[in-house]
């Protein structure tokens, strides 16, 4: 399928950029680490307490860490005007929109398994027993953080102010993503860890709505 | 001129005897007394919010399919009118909580999520305000309207479920729970009222973007005369 | 009835807030109206 192919081609640019560097990739990891540090100057919290505020801590830093390593998203495609580019080189705008989100969910999830081993030591926290659940949540939720975070990047790109309001729009509009990541998390860092399957089936949900709603919309985005 | 003073004096007069049936018709609720009554501004004006926002809703589809000017002049109309009914919502939740519970605010289901919309919603103004050129600055609030609004339930839910497994002070109960005929009546007859006060703010913030627009085009006439 | 002036209070602040917001547009209104009298009669004479 033409959607699937063209964005397979857009996915190994965005790849490639982004490892040539690795600039994103660094400076949202040392990003998460400081916030997960300075959380703990705060808070200085005891072992219970850091499975109890663990979680939410957790994602509140790869939350703010994935608003503002979305900001280059669309924004390094104004240089040069390589959006135009992009534009036209694909028949369905969708593709640009699922390259990109893939790249960014990809970052993400990479930075956050990145940060668990430091986040377990630090908090004294054992993950290696729930790991594959971990990833399966951090992977739902990221993607969450993603979609809502691609789209909205594109309206914050031709507006001023961007830097703060890409995390203005983003952080209200993915309280859903947050508020459930941190309760299955939670679940599954407890002393007896579970899986909160209807979490599971709510971040889903929510990937799929949004997902279907960029792809409806997606194309009024990149207008002229 | 007349038309719209008519329609101010039906508006007061339905929200005078909403708040009277509030007051002294509806009877006194037996666990909460008094307090209770508050429950008779403060759920209808969550029920015309989310009203205005499901009009701005409609409206920035509208916008984003027809592109004519007066979508966007309704959607940003029912946002700015939807959240002064929402900050009234945030209000009266602690003037009821705090004689009750002693505490100004509970992170209560509806509460908080109530929060999160009013900050969708002001994010949706601050946008409009960082976009300068109207045709862009249109689209993409409508877009961001959109995503908004679908995001409302996936809030509402999201918090509702977070809140079970935490449980804390709920503000008033649930809105029709265990509710006595006359108690509903009131209810509803506040919500007319709200509905009616919703209507009347709409058109008159409507119109000064309908004047905005008239003058925009008068300028242009000027410039090129 | 105690709590009754919580009551009145949550009411008074309800219509306070829309009441403050139909000024602002009121606000609105009239110099709006005022700007497209001044560019009618400006460009009346100008014809």
């Amino acid at each position: 399928m033409a959607l699937l192919s063209n964005t397979a081609v857009l996915l190994g640019k965005e790849l490639r950029t982004e490892f040539r560097s690795r600039e994103l990739l660094t400076t949202t990891v040392v990003f998460i680490l400081m916030v997960v540090v300075l959380f703990s100057f705060t808070f200085d919290p005891s072992s219970t307490e850091s499975r109890r505020f663990g979680p939410g801590l957790l994602w509140l830093a790869f939350l703010f860490a994935a608003s503002l390593m979305l900001q280059p998203c669309f924004l390094r495609e104004q240089t040069n005007d390589t959006l135009s580019a992009l534009r036209l080189s694909v028949n369905d705008p969708f593709a640009i929109f699922l390259a990109k989100l893939a790249a960014n969910t990809l970052f993400l999830l990479l930075t956050e398994l990145l940060m668990l081993p430091v986040f377990s030591i630090l908090y004294n926290v054992p993950v290696l027993p729930v790991l594959h659940w971990l990833v399966l949540t951090f992977f739902l939720g990221s993607l969450g953080v993603s979609i809502a975070g691609t789209a909205l990047s594109a309206i914050s790109a031709q507006a001023r102010m961007r830097e703060l309001l890409l995390p203005l729009l983003l952080l209200p509009l993915l309280t859903p993503v947050l508020v459930v990541s941190t309760q299955v998390t939670a679940g599954l860092l407890d002393r007896a860890p579970f899986v909160e399957w209807k979490g599971i089936g709510f971040l889903a949900v929510f990937d799929l709505v949004f997902l279907t709603a960029l792809w409806l919309f997606g194309e009024y985005l990149l207008e002229e | 001129m007349k038309k719209h003073a008519l329609a101010s004096a039906v508006v007061l007069l339905l929200l005078g005897a909403a708040a009277y049936g509030a007051l002294y018709v509806a009877p006194t609720e037996r666990t909460m007394g008094t307090i209770q009554r508050i429950f008779y501004i403060h759920v209808p004006s969550a029920w015309t919010g989310l009203t205005a926002f499901f009009i701005c809703f409609v409206a920035n589809l509208f916008y984003v399919f027809r592109r004519q000017p007066y979508w966007d002049w309704l959607a940003v109309s029912a946002a700015e009118v939807g959240l002064a009914f929402t900050t009234v919502v945030l209000i009266t939740g602690p003037v009821w909580a705090h004689p009750v519970w002693g505490i100004w605010w509970t992170w209560d289901a509806r509460l908080t999520s109530t929060f999160v919309l009013w900050l969708l919603y002001v994010s949706y103004l601050l946008l409009r305000t960082l976009v300068e050129e109207p045709d862009r600055r249109a689209l993409f609030s409508a877009l961001f309207g959109i995503f908004a609004f679908i995001d409302v339930p996936l809030v509402f839910g999201s918090i509702r479920w977070w809140r079970t497994q935490h449980p804390q002070p709920v503000i008033m109960g649930g809105a029709g729970s265990g509710l006595e005929p006359t108690m509903r009546w009131v209810l509803l007859f506040s919500w007319l009222a709200m509905l009616s006060l919703m209507a009347l703010l709409l058109r008159a913030r409507y119109d000064v973007e309908a004047m905005r627009g008239e003058l925009d085009s008068l300028q242009r006439d000027a410039e090129a005369a | 009835m105690k709590n009754l002036d919580s009551v009145f209070a949550a009411y008074l602040i309800a219509w306070g807030v829309f009441f403050a917001y139909y000024l602002t547009v009121a606000r609105r209104t009239s110099s709006l109206r005022e700007d497209i009298e001044r560019l009618r009669n400006l460009l009346n004479r100008s014809k």
